[in-house]
C-alpha cells in the first residue's frame, strides 16, 4: 500500500512544510499585509479619506530626513473598525495610526486612550494652540492623544449645472429648500441623492440638521444629556428626523435610498442626475471624481430651519493620527507628528483633504467651495459632529440603523430616539 | 525506527499513536487555547482592546436575554436556515437527478452548476449587490423591465421585509451546486440493477425515486442538511457584505450581531458571550439532527 510514509520526504521537511503553513495562515489569518514594518520603516495605517494629506506630509517629511522611511497603507472605515482594532488588541499596532477625534466610536480618542493605547503627545509645543471649543476632540484627561489637521464641515454638495438648469439658488432657509427641491424635482431633477444603504451617509441629514434645531437653542445640549436632564426624544432631534422624513415624503431623494450606495448617490451628483446630496467636505475629491469637470460642484450650509440666524453648521475636527503606546519607534513617529503640526504641514494636508485648518499663520489656504462655511466657524456657529461627544461606540450605530428603519417604514420619530436614548444610557 | 503492531483480527495496521500527537499539538494550540480563553473571556466586561477587564460573572448572559437586537438576529437566522435548508437542498437534489442522466451536455451542467461553488462569497455578494441595485435600469430590475415584467421590479435590499430573502436567494444561488455533487455521489451510488428490475415490475418514475433512490440517498441527506444547516445558523460573510445586517436590523444574523458587539461597539466579552451561546445551540442543533439522520439512514 503506497502511503505518504514511503515518500522521500524527512520528518524535518515535514516540520518546515507545516510550519509554513501555519505561518502563512496566521499572517493570512490576521487580515493584513505580510510586508510587516520592514527595516527601520515607520508602520503607518491611515483613514482612507486622509489619504491625500497624510501621504503628502509623510513624503515632504522623507525628503527632509534622509534616514526616513515609512510604510504606508489606508483602510477605509468599517476596516478600521476591524482589522486595526484586532492590531491594538494583540499588541502588533502600527507605529502610527488612525483615530477619531473626541469619543462615539470604538476607535475614538477616548476609549483608546482608556485602554492606555496611544501615546501621550502633551508635551509637543502645537498642542497649546488647539483651539478651546475643540479640545474635547483632542484631549482626555488634559492630556492629548491625537494629531488631525482641522476641521471637516457638512453641508450640501451641489451641482452647479442642475441648479442653474432649474433656474435655482442655493436656499438659505428651510422654506427656501423646500422650494428648490420641488423646482427641481418638477424639471426631472432627483433634487437629494441619498444612499443610505452604506451606513455612515443614513446619519449625515441629521447632522446638517440639528445644530440648527437642537444646538442653536440649547448649546449645552451635549452637558445636558451627559449629566441625564436632556434626551433625543424630548429636544430638537425629533424636529430634525421629522424634517428627514418630510423630504422623503415630498419624494426629494432618489427612490430606494435604502437600497442606494454612497457610490452610487455620489455619481448621481457627479452626472447632474441629483442636485446634492448632504455630505462632510472631506468627501468632495470623490464627489470631484465622478463630475466631468471638478468646478461643476459647490457647497453651501444645509439650512435647517427658517430663522437665518439659527442656522448653525456642524463642524468636526476629521479622523487623525495617533502614535501606538506600544510602538518600539515613537520617538520617531513623534517628530513626525510635530513636523505635522507646523502651520504650513497643517494647512496643506488641511487643504488637501477639503477641510479647514486647525490653525495657521496668516490666513489660510481653504478650498473656495469652503468660504461659505467660514464665517459660521468665526462667529461659533459650528458644533462638532454629533457622535464626538456620545459617551459610548453604541448611539452611532443605533442612530445608523434607525434611520434605516425610519425611511423603510419600520418604525416612528418617537421609537427611533428611544432605542438612541436607550443606546446612550449604556455605561461607556 | 518506530514499530508498528497489527490491529487484532482486521488485518490492517495502526500507525503508533504517537503520530498524532504533532497534530494534535498543533491542534491544542490554535483552537482549544484560543477557544478556552476566548470563551472565558464571556464572564467579563472587556473591550476587545487594553489590559483592563473584570469578571462580571453570568451578566452578559442574562444581557442577551433581554436584548431585543440579538433576539431579533436569532430569529432571521433561524428564518434563513429554514429556507438555506429547505431550498438549497432541494434544488440541489433538482439538480443532481436532471445532471445524472444520458444527455449529452450533463458534464457541461455539472461544471455550470457547480461554479459558483468556488468563487469566494464576497465576490459572489458584491456581484449580486450590482444585480440588486434598486434603480429601474440596472440589474434585476432591468431585465425584469425588458421582459415586460416591470412591475415586479423590487428595492431588493432596501426593503426591510424583502432584503433576508434576497440574501437568502444569493446563498441558495452560489451552494445549491455543492448539494448537488454531494447528491450526484450517492446518485452513483445506487446500483443500477435495483432500477432495472423496478422497471421489470411495472414502476414507475415517481415510484422509483420514492422507493429506491430517495432511501438509498440517506448518507447524502445527512452531510448535506448537516453542512447547510450549520452554514445557515453561522451565515455571516454574505450578510456583512450585501447588507451589514440592515435595513435597521432587518438582516441581522447571530454572527452578524457577535462581530458588531466585538467591533463595533467595542464589547468583546459581551460578544464573546453571544458566540458561546450560538456554538452550544450549533452543537445541540447538529447532534439532534444527526442523531434523527442517522437512525433514518438505518431505518432506509
Amino acid at each position: 500500500m503506497a502511503s505518504v510514509f514511503e515518500r522521500p520526504v524527512s520528518r524535518r521537511r515535514l516540520l518546515q512544510l507545516a510550519g509554513g503553513v501555519t505561518a502563512a495562515s496566521t499572517l493570512a489569518a490576521c487580515g493584513g499585509s505580510s510586508s510587516g514594518s520592514g527595516g527601520g520603516q515607520l508602520k503607518v495605517i491611515g483613514a482612507g479619506s486622509q489619504e491625500a494629506g497624510l501621504r503628502k506630509a509623510l513624503e515632504e517629511y522623507k525628503a527632509k530626513n534622509a534616514d526616513f522611511d515609512f510604510n504606508l497603507s489606508f483602510s477605509p472605515a468599517d476596516q478600521l473598525q476591524t482589522s486595526l482594532r484586532a492590531q491594538l488588541a494583540a499588541g502588533n499596532a502600527p507605529d502610527l495610526h488612525a483615530v477619531y477625534p473626541g469619543n462615539g466610536s470604538a476607535m475614538s480618542m477616548v476609549q483608546l486612550s482608556k485602554a492606555k493605547l496611544l501615546g501621550d503627545l502633551s508635551d509637543q509645543a502645537w498642542t497649546q494652540k488647539i483651539p478651546t471649543g475643540f479640545k474635547g476632540a483632542y484631549q482626555q484627561d488634559g492630556k492629548t492623544y491625537i494629531f488631525s489637521p482641522g476641521t471637516s464641515v457638512l453641508g450640501a454638495i451641489y451641482n452647479k449645472k442642475a441648479f442653474a438648469s432649474a433656474g435655482v439658488e442655493p436656499p438659505t432657509t428651510w422654506s427656501e429648500l423646500l422650494t428648490v427641491c420641488e423646482t427641481l424635482k418638477k424639471k426631472g431633477i432627483v433634487p437629494l441623492a441619498l444612499g443610505a444603504q452604506t451606513p455612515w451617509v443614513t446619519q449625515l441629514i441629521n447632522y446638517a440638521l440639528v445644530p440648527g434645531t437642537v444646538y442653536a437653542k440649547q448649546p449645552d445640549f451635549d452637558d445636558k444629556m451627559a449629566a441625564g436632564s436632556a434626551s433625543f426624544a424630548g429636544s430638537g432631534w425629533a424636529d430634525a428626523m421629522n424634517k428627514y422624513l418630510e423630504l422623503q415624503k415630498r419624494g426629494y431623494f432618489n427612490a430606494n435610498p435604502n437600497g442606494t450606495t454612497y457610490e452610487q448617490a455620489t455619481s448621481m451628483v457627479g452626472t447632474g442626475k441629483a442636485a446634492m446630496a448632504v455630505q462632510v467636505s472631506a468627501v468632495l475629491q470623490a464627489y470631484r471624481a465622478a463630475a466631468p469637470k471638478p468646478d461643476d460642484l459647490g457647497m453651501f450650509p444645509f439650512p435647517a430651519t427658517d430663522t437665518v440666524a439659527d442656522n448653525w453648521i456642524p463642524g468636526g475636527i476629521v479622523v487623525g493620527i495617533s502614535v501606538s503606546a506600544k510602538s518600539k519607534k515613537a520617538d520617531q513617529a513623534r517628530k513626525f507628528i510635530e513636523f505635522c503640526a507646523q502651520p504650513d504641514v497643517v494647512n496643506a494636508w488641511a487643504e488637501a483633504v477639503a477641510c479647514v485648518p486647525l490653525y495657521s499663520e496668516g490666513e489660510a489656504k481653504v478650498d473656495p467651495v469652503l468660504k461659505p462655511f467660514l464665517p459660521y466657524l468665526a462667529d461659533n456657529k459650528a458644533v462638532p459632529f454629533m457622535d464626538q461627544r456620545w459617551p459610548n461606540a453604541e448611539v452611532q450605530p443605533t442612530h445608523f440603523a434607525v434611520v434605516q428603519e425610519l425611511l423603510g417604514g419600520k418604525t416612528t420619530v418617537d421609537g427611533a430616539l428611544k432605542k438612541m436614548d436607550e443606546a446612550y444610557r449604556k455605561s461607556a | 525506527m518506530t514499530t508498528v503492531r497489527r490491529m487484532g483480527g482486521r488485518g490492517g495496521i495502526a500507525p503508533p499513536w504517537m503520530f498524532a500527537v504533532p497534530a494534535l499539538l498543533v491542534y491544542a494550540l490554535v483552537m482549544l487555547y484560543p477557544s478556552i480563553v476566548g470563551a472565558g473571556s464571556a464572564f467579563t466586561d472587556w473591550s476587545g482592546v487594553g489590559e483592563e477587564r473584570s469578571f462580571v460573572g453570568l451578566e452578559n448572559f442574562q444581557q442577551l436575554l433581554h436584548d431585543d437586537q440579538a433576539l431579533g438576529a436569532l430569529r432571521n437566522t433561524l428564518l434563513l436556515t429554514v429556507a438555506i435548508v429547505v431550498v438549497q437542498n432541494g434544488l440541489g437534489l433538482l439538480l443532481a437527478l436532471g445532471v445524472h442522466t444520458t444527455i449529452k451536455s450533463r458534464m457541461v451542467l455539472r461544471v455550470i452548476f457547480f461554479a459558483p461553488v468556488v468563487v469566494s462569497p464576497v465576490m459572489v455578494s458584491f456581484l449580486w449587490k450590482y444585480v440588486y441595485n434598486p434603480a429601474p435600469d440596472a440589474g434585476l430590475n432591468a431585465a425584469l423591465g425588458a421582459v415586460g415584467l416591470g412591475a415586479l421590479r423590487q428595492d431588493w435590499l432596501g426593503n426591510p421585509s424583502l432584503a433576508i430573502w434576497s440574501v437568502a436567494f444569493t446563498v441558495i444561488w452560489q451552494c445549491a451546486g455543492y448539494s448537488m455533487v454531494i447528491f450526484l455521489a450517492g446518485l452513483e451510488g445506487v446500483p443500477p440493477e435495483l432500477h432495472e428490475s423496478a422497471m421489470v415490475d411495472g414502476a414507475g418514475t415517481v415510484a422509483r425515486f420514492r422507493h429506491i433512490t430517495w432511501p438509498l440517498l440517506a448518507p447524502a441527506v445527512t452531510i448535506n442538511v448537516m453542512l447547510s444547516t450549520v452554514g445557515g445558523l453561522t451565515l455571516f460573510t454574505q450578510i456583512i457584505a450585501m447588507t451589514n445586517g440592515g435595513p435597521g436590523y432587518a438582516t441581522d444574523t447571530l454572527s452578524t450581531v457577535l462581530y458588531k458587539q466585538a467591533f463595533v461597539f467595542g464589547k468583546f466579552g459581551y460578544s464573546t458571550a453571544v458566540a458561546l451561546v450560538l456554538a452550544i445551540f450549533v452543537a445541540a442543533v447538529s447532534f439532534v439532527q444527526i442523531g434523527y439522520l442517522r437512525k433514518r439512514e438505518t431505518a432506509a
